[in-house]
């Protein structure tokens, strides 16, 4: 019997949360990197961030394609999913300021360091599939990280400064609904945004073994690392916590749209309008491949 | 400061390092890392170095006169028949002179 063959409801429903919001988070983040092509402030930086954005696009279609295992197809889920079915963070989806590169930095930072804490959770997955996608994933984040960071060092010297505190201030709450719990996708009978289901579903994930830390875990360790690598930046942090008292993510510093629960702001509305204006248009039944399916 | 920095990829152990292009950047590591991104994910790359373009030292030849451009075929094998197989390095030697040859007539 396989993997999936073997999950009752209750895994399936856990496994199918845990997916959407690993590559939501993903694709919709690389979408909004592809932005800066050619637009960015030299051809090797939009040469480095177009790379970033091919693999995090490479990094949703790995997950979208353990979602296949249940069912779901790649079409289905980026050109027919209504937007308020997306689960990603609210991070991901906001637009950049224009031509405001510190944003993108901040941002990748934020949001790399994340991605390395959740896949080393993912490491050691009950689920086969999952386990065996996190090192390829992983092989490719370390440059990733390693970028935001030569850059975030480099504008901290001087006029850039500025510019890497505004990006913290506007990016940093929206950072924390990484470590939301992620509504489980809307059934037939049930609403989008039910808090009590989402809890208890990343509550499965993590009895199940899918994930074996859980996020208030994860955002304590993401907040453990940010927090003191932004100070030593002399940049300031809208977070409490020390080394000493420990660090956690708590409700009031959370934005009023959170992603995870299917609430978004205008911003993800308009994207998703965008991307997907094309295959509507045109009538599309099918989305173009032009590779295969991973292994 | 954005300075260029040549770039010089290895593709496996042993072998020389070759000129493959330039980037440009602030200084040595973002420019080791715009290297690696350009140079180093599309083909088996084993190092690569980057180097100042100002650092380069540079003569042509409108500051002197190179050699190999006169017929000294007669020190090269290849001025004589030899009807043998040779070994390995001499026929390396024969086809890189021969190439040279060519060159010169073309030039």
């Amino acid at each position: 019997m396989s993997a999936v063959d073997a999950l009752d409801e209750r895994g399936r429903r856990a496994l199918e949360t845990l997916c959407l919001r690993l590559a939501d988070d993903e694709f919709v983040l690389a979408e909004r990197y592809t932005e800066w092509q050619v637009r960015a402030p030299s051809l090797e930086s939009d040469l480095a961030l177009s790379n970033i954005a091919q693999d995090e696009l490479g990094h949703a279609r790995l997950w979208y394609d353990v979602l296949a295992e249940l069912g779901h197809d790649e079409r289905e889920l980026v050109y027919e999913r209504a937007p308020d079915e997306w689960r990603h963070s609210t991070l991901a989806e906001l637009p950049f300021a224009e031509g405001d590169w510190a944003d993108a930095i901040v941002r990748s930072y934020l949001y790399d360091v994340a991605e390395e804490i959740r896949l080393s959770a993912l490491e050691d997955s009950s689920y086969p599939t999952i386990a065996d996608r996190v090192g390829k994933i992983q092989g490719e984040e370390g440059y990733h990280l390693e970028h935001a960071q030569n850059w975030m060092e480099r504008l901290a010297r001087d006029e850039g400064h500025e510019r890497l505190q505004e990006a913290v201030d506007r990016l940093f709450p929206h950072a924390l609904t990484l470590f939301e719990p992620c509504a489980p996708p809307r059934g037939a009978e049930d609403a989008s945004g039910d808090e009590p289901r989402a809890a208890a579903v990343e509550d499965d994930i993590v009895e199940l073994g899918l994930r074996d830390s859980t996020l208030a875990e994860m955002g304590e360790q993401w907040l453990s690392t940010v927090v003191p690598y932004l100070e030593s930046l002399e940049l300031t942090v809208p977070a409490s916590g020390d080394d000493e008292e420990g660090y956690a993510v708590t409700d009031e510093m959370l934005p009023d749209q959170r992603g995870r629960d299917g609430n978004h702001t205008d911003a993800w509305f308009e994207l998703h309008e965008e991307f997907t204006h094309t295959y509507r248009d045109l009538g599309r039944e099918q989305a173009t491949r032009i590779m295969d399916p991973p292994e | 400061m954005t300075r260029i920095w040549e770039v010089f990829r290895q593709a496996e152990k042993g072998e020389y390092h070759t000129h493959c292009g330039n980037v440009h950047a602030p200084d040595r590591e973002m420019a080791k890392q715009f290297a690696a991104i350009q140079h180093g994910r599309r083909k088996p790359t084993n190092s690569i170095w980057v180097v100042p373009k100002d650092e380069v030292g540079e003569i042509d030849t409108d500051d002197v006169a190179f050699g190999g451009t006169t017929d000294k075929g007669y020190r090269w094998t290849t001025a004589y028949n030899l009807q043998t197989r040779q070994a390995e390095e001499v026929e390396e030697s024969d086809a890189e002179q021969q190439d040279a040859e060519k060159r010169r007539r073309t030039a």
